[in-house]
């Protein structure tokens, strides 16, 4: 196999393939070294490369199954880390010159989780610093670009995630969300992500960005390969003190079932044309992403936005107030360490008064009650992942974002399952993103939805010409 | 409804907050702040007194 056919296999082809012997997870493991090589020198996915951790551990998973020491579908897959997740001896910086030299002396869960899976730890991936504002250009590592087009923006936080899955140089990944940072560079990437329901992943060990709406989930190029990732993430973790004490389903079960008779809510009224409203490019490709979940046999409904709308904006005063109180210290001492971008965005925090954060936390309960009612007519909703396609590095606005609908922070806010499934391409050949969401702790659902419209479309087979 | 934040103001609550803000940084942030500080209120129109906090301390777990 070629290192484009290796790169580009699925967590759940290459399972197959390594059970079968056709190649081993250390020849999977350089071909992603290879690939990254070749090409990270223009997207910039790669913070920090382990290179020899990673033939190491390849070399002792390959060990283990010859030996029939089979850890799962995850035992050899090579796979990235958002760099805001500690790693034991290996470099943690947020994208951020405050942690630049930072080497955590422990690992957070979801990392432990994934190597006693026996996953293979490429490195650690770029991201927007501190998972806040837009791609810095003035932090000490590069901005990550868009593997479709190196000129437009990868979307983030998750930015290095989204980019290295796109560029085949990882099978797996992991990202972190609190306003939209796994699922818009999984939109912007063409590539599957999933912000689990509020709780369900542990957030330990993950660099904060606020603690009342930080999510961790997975990244991967197939939505299977995403609920195996989940199957490993999940689950009660008493480090940390948001952990939902919850059974674990398994994701997969059901995720071959179809939507005949789904009812897919569109709370289009009210929220799409808010401010500038959606891009017309981004709607038409989620019109058409709709017009595929009919022939499917979902029922599309529309429902009003309004709440929806309204979420964003307590989600914003809720993550500044909580931003600026993590970095308070560094803004009074060396706010010089933070880049432009993300520093005029946090310090905006320190001037929300305590009657603004907790209006906001309880607007949170009033919008969440609306919110989860319109599951008494639906079974999930169905959103665009992001506004507009992903813009040009040149002339970038940070301001137009507050300017268009967020499809995302709402989830954030509620705490929702929400998905993003590649679908389709705007005019300049960049992808669009589906989110499916779905009822707490309900993210069998949005798999199953996922999964039918990924089937039923070829976007996934698509790659970016490098 | 909350009047707009000046720059006076805000480099008032700036020092108060013990940061140390060149005018022009403080320029830049009055927008936003007045932004976030509209949503705010918007916000409270939702509100009737008998609406609490999402999440509450909760006195038996162990942190």
């Amino acid at each position: 196999m070629s290192t484009t056919e290796l790169g580009y296999l699925t967590i759940g082809e290459a399972a197959i393939g390594l059970r079968q012997k056709k190649f081993s997870a250390s020849e999977l493991t350089r071909g992603c070294l290879a690939r990254i090589d070749a090409f990270d020198g223009k997207l910039h996915a790669f913070i920090t490369l382990t290179r020899e951790l990673a033939l190491k551990q390849a070399e002792q998973a390959d060990t283990e199954l010859q030996a029939g020491k089979d850890r799962g579908p995850l035992h050899g897959i090579p796979i990235a880390l958002k760099d805001l997740y500690a790693t034991r001896g290996i470099r943690t910086t947020c994208h951020s010159a405050v942690l630049e030299h930072w080497i955590p002396d422990f690992d957070a869960t979801a990392a432990t989780k994934l190597s006693e899976a026996g996953t293979i730890l490429l490195g650690k991936v770029g991201m927007h610093e501190f998972a806040f504002g837009g791609p810095s250009v003035d932090a000490p590592f590069p901005a990550v670009r868009n593997p479709w087009n190196p000129a437009h923006i990868p979307g983030g936080s998750s930015s290095g995630s989204g980019a290295a899955l796109a560029a085949g140089l990882c099978h797996g990944a992991l990202g972190s969300d609190t306003g939209g940072s796994i699922r818009t560079p999984a939109a912007h990437c063409g590539i599957v992500g999933i912000k689990p329901t509020f709780g369900r992943v542990s957030r330990y060990g993950v660099i904060p960005l606020s603690w009342s709406l930080d999510h961790a989930g997975p990244m991967a190029r197939s939505v299977e390969d995403c609920a195996m990732l989940l199957q490993v993430l999940a689950g009660y973790d008493p480090k940390d003190p948001a952990s939902a004490d919850v059974p674990v389903p398994n994701f997969q079960e059901e995720m071959k079932g179809g939507v005949k008779g789904l009812r897919v809510g569109v709370p289009r009224k009210n929220w799409f044309d808010e401010n500038l409203g959606i891009h017309q490019e981004s709607e038409e490709v989620f019109n058409e992403a709709l017009r595929v979940l009919e022939s499917l046999g979902a029922q599309i409904i529309d429902i009003d936005g309004k709440a929806f709308s309204l979420a964003r904006k307590a989600n914003q005063t809720i993550l500044i107030s909580e931003a600026y109180t993590y970095h308070e210290k560094t803004c009074q001492e060396t706010p010089e360490k933070l880049g432009s971008s993300v520093r005029r965005r946090i310090i905006e925090g320190a001037f929300m008064s305590a009657a603004d954060y907790i209006t906001a936390q309880r607007a949170r309960a009033v919008l969440n009650e609306q919110i989860r009612a319109d599951f008494s007519r639906v079974d999930v909703f169905a959103v665009p992942g992001a506004a507009r396609p992903p813009e040009p590095f040149e002339g970038m606005d940070p301001n137009e974002l507050n300017l268009r609908p967020s499809f995302t922070n709402p989830f954030n806010l509620t705490g929702l399952p929400a998905i993003s499934v590649p679908c389709g391409f705007t005019q300049g050949n960049l992808p669009a993103g589906l989110q499916i969401v779905a009822p707490p702790f309900a993210e069998a659902a949005c798999f199953r939805a996922a999964y039918s419209y990924e089937q039923a479309t070829d976007w996934r087979t698509r790659r970016p010409s490098l | 409804m909350a009047n707009e934040i000046s720059l006076n103001q805000l480099r008032d609550l700036a020092q108060r907050a013990g940061l140390k803000l060149s005018d022009d940084a403080l320029q830049q942030l009055v927008p936003g702040v007045n932004r976030t500080r509209q949503q705010a209120d918007e916000l409270r129109r939702l509100l009737n007194n008998q609406v609490e906090p999402a999440g509450h301390f909760c006195a038996n777990k162990g942190n």
